[in-house]
């Protein structure tokens, strides 16, 4: 937290520490004045860990924090009237898993989009923390691979397996038969099956 | 032996079995009056964003329309993390409005409060989403004719 609140008066902002609005405590604030003429626009902090207040629940041991304190957290800052609240995890993996499930509760088509308020951080970070959608993300290479994969496919389905009365009289051995001798012989490099003893 | 078996319960455990039969007392008059009024009631419903403890769902009357949810969570005791967590819940399970359940009247006050305590900057008006009431007045205020049904009573009652 102290590294957030040296790069927020790095880049001069009003930074508060250890503030409560009223909905409970808030870790670090950043006050963001961009214009005289403009409001200004607070990002709030919120660190979450393994402990808590009341009973302690230990759930961080599959570097995964509970839904019930992602919502508790993004609720806490959206009531301290906060227009953005980034929860800061202990590592990556933690930070990722929270915007994973800030995505998914936002997925739901809630009132408030969740999403567009509330992000996992992680101390360190250093690029962006914004979740890619998965179009963006599965690179160019892989789409085509799979593309390949589909034309290969109905190759097969057009020269490799039978049609019309032909498929209808063949028997489940006979297809079966076929169908083992496509998958070890017709796979591309690379992509041989490979059998157990 | 069965002072023995009452012994084995941890203080924890006792806590949260007694916090659970706060909830359902606090539930059974809300699940009685909404089935007395016709009403689809949902316990427990979760989209998963964690419990609302009772749902009432109303069907406005046209296919068009879409129906409305009106979710009840009770809190038996105060905390700014249970209500941070309650309304949490009820907006991500897609509630239209919610009503926090509580068991007396100095709660009701301490968690309206607590709501309408909000900074003017913020992007919600949970006032306006948020109802606390205790389950005795929820019973009581039913039986009421509100004024306007009053006037319209006494003035003939043709309302256009």
């Amino acid at each position: 937290m102290d590294k957030l609140v040296q790069a927020g008066q790095e880049k001069g902002f009003e930074v508060e520490q250890n503030i409560d609005y009223g909905a409970g405590p808030v870790d670090v604030v950043w006050n963001m004045n961009l214009h005289s003429a403009l409001p200004n626009i607070k990002f709030g902090f919120l660190k979450l860990g393994a402990e808590e207040g009341q009973g302690a629940s230990q759930d961080t041991e599959d570097n995964q924090l509970s839904l019930r304190k992602i919502e508790e957290a993004a609720f806490r800052g959206i009531r301290s009237g906060l227009d953005k609240v980034y929860i800061v995890t202990e590592n990556e993996e933690m930070a990722k898993s929270v915007s994973g499930k800030i995505e998914w509760l936002a997925s739901h088509g809630s009132l408030i989009r969740l999403d567009a308020i509330s992000l996992g951080l992680y101390p360190e970070q250093q690029e962006s923390s914004v979740v890619t959608p998965s179009q963006k993300r599965v690179p160019e290479g892989e789409k085509i691979r799979k593309e390949e994969e589909r034309e290969r496919e109905e190759r097969f389905d057009k020269y490799n397996r039978p049609q019309g009365e032909r498929r209808d009289n063949e028997s489940e051995e006979e297809r079966m038969v076929r169908e083992l001798k496509i998958d070890e012989n017709s796979r591309p490099k690379g992509q041989k099956k490979v059998f157990d003893d | 032996m069965s002072q023995q078996g009452e012994n084995s319960y941890s203080q924890p455990e006792r806590r949260a079995e007694e916090r659970l039969q706060a909830i359902d007392t606090l539930k059974a008059p809300i699940i009685q009056m909404g089935r007395d009024l016709g009403y689809e009631i949902i316990e427990n419903h979760d989209l998963g964003a964690g419990p609302v403890h009772i749902t009432w769902v109303f069907k406005p009357g046209s296919e068009s329309l879409p129906d409305m949810r009106l979710g009840f969570i009770c809190l038996t005791e105060f905390s700014n993390s249970s209500i941070n967590e309650g309304i949490a819940r009820a907006m991500l399970n897609l509630i239209d409005k919610l009503v926090f359940v509580v068991p007396t009247e100095t709660m009701t006050k301490q968690v309206k409060d607590a709501i309408e305590s909000m900074p003017d900057t913020s992007i919600l008006q949970l006032r306006k989403y948020v109802t606390v009431l205790t389950p005795s007045t929820l019973v009581s205020k039913s039986g009421i004719q509100g004024s306007r049904e009053r006037r319209s009573t006494q003035t003939g009652g043709e309302v256009v």
